[in-house]
């Protein structure tokens, strides 16, 4: 009788990105929206090793949603990856249904990069589009998977079972940067439902971002916009370290110069998706 | 929500503080920040803005002494 070790997280982890291997080299050749984060990155390069770079596309939708650096750290991944990469403008911030800033504001944001994205596959003789939905995002609330669906986007990390925690550990595995990178949802994430999105609400907010992070603030950060008001969302570790006197006048003075008459520090920290739960959307 | 007892229930926690509602975030105005630095005590006050049916509980920086008058 043999008996045999159970398996450990790292196990099940890798045992899931062998299925998610395989469901790729079935697709044959993918494009992927790629927005250099955690999950699209590794996703990228899982493909890359199961197809091969020729088979692999990413396309980079860029807009004034996303802060500028995004961007850059985008390109440098993908260089790293070894991808092939096409950028293209999306505008979400000129449809009407996206600025109004409803709850289902993500649905129509990937309608408009979807559609910008199927005419490229179709250019570059690419059949199958895969975006970075991880088996966690679809637990929560993402008005944007419906959109992904209409346009037959696959989402293979989801289908997997991996999770965000797993894409992490398999990405320091392959020597990818952004496993320990901080997940970047779009600055429209930071202004709460019903108020416009604009331009310059955007750029107020990712100013106020540059600024904190620029005086050294590590990890989680999110700057939610109330008119007037800053709400600055921190890790634990960086709320601890934030709470303290001789510090707090450089994190107010930051905050006044982005444009914010007013700032206050959530003392629960950063949460994903905070402004859905003040707004009931989802339980706290 | 009811800012008036959430203030009490603050109080009762040692935090002296006003608090201003906008739906369910509560905004803290308070003398020294300092305190809140600690652990334990954010915790409790961010319990006893559960209680009082507030998601969010923040803490308003510089807001001075005048933060703490209602008028």
């Amino acid at each position: 009788m043999t008996s045999t070790a159970p398996k450990t997280e790292l196990d099940i982890a890798r045992d899931k990105e062998q299925t998610l291997a395989g469901a790729l080299r079935r697709a044959g050749r993918v494009l992927v929206g790629f927005s250099g984060g955690v999950d699209s990155a590794y996703l990228a390069c899982v493909a890359v090793d199961a197809l091969g770079a020729a088979n692999v596309l990413a396309v980079i939708g860029v807009s004034a949603s996303y802060p500028a650096e995004q961007w850059a750290t985008a390109r440098e991944v993908a260089r790293l990856i070894g991808l092939t990469v096409v950028e293209v403008r999306t505008d979400e911030l000129g449809d009407p249904n996206y600025t109004a800033n409803p709850a289902n504001r993500c649905y129509f944001c990937k309608t408009e990069l979807w559609s910008r994205l199927r005419p490229i596959a179709r250019a570059h003789g690419f059949d199958v589009i895969v975006d970075g939905t991880n088996a966690d995002d679809v637990a929560d609330y993402r008005p944007g998977a419906a959109a992904a669906r209409e346009h037959d986007v696959r989402s293979p990390l989801a289908a997997a079972g991996l999770t965000k925690r797993e894409i992490r550990e398999l990405s320091r595995g392959r020597g990818l940067p952004t496993w320990s990178q901080p997940s970047s949802p779009c600055l429209s994430s930071r202004i709460p439902y019903g108020t416009p999105v604009t331009t310059a609400r955007l750029a107020q907010v990712e100013s106020a971002e540059r600024a904190l992070r620029a005086l050294g603030i590590g990890g989680d950060l999110r700057v939610r916009h109330h008119g007037e008001l800053a709400r600055v969302e921190l890790s634990s570790d960086e709320l601890a370290r934030w709470l303290d006197a001789g510090r707090l006048a450089a994190l107010t003075g930051a905050l006044r110069q982005a444009g914010f008459a007013r700032v206050a520090l959530d003392l629960r920290g950063f949460r994903s998706g905070s402004l859905n739960i003040l707004e009931g959307i989802v339980a706290a | 929500m009811s800012t008036a007892s959430f203030e009490q229930a603050l109080a009762a926690l040692g935090v002296g503080a006003r608090v201003e509602a906008r739906g369910g975030l509560a905004l803290l105005f308070v003398l020294d920040v300092v305190p809140l630095a600690d652990a334990p005590l954010r915790a409790c006050v961010l319990a006893a803005g559960v209680d009082h049916g507030f998601t969010h509980v923040a803490v308003e920086l510089d807001s001075g002494d005048a933060a703490l008058h209602r008028d």
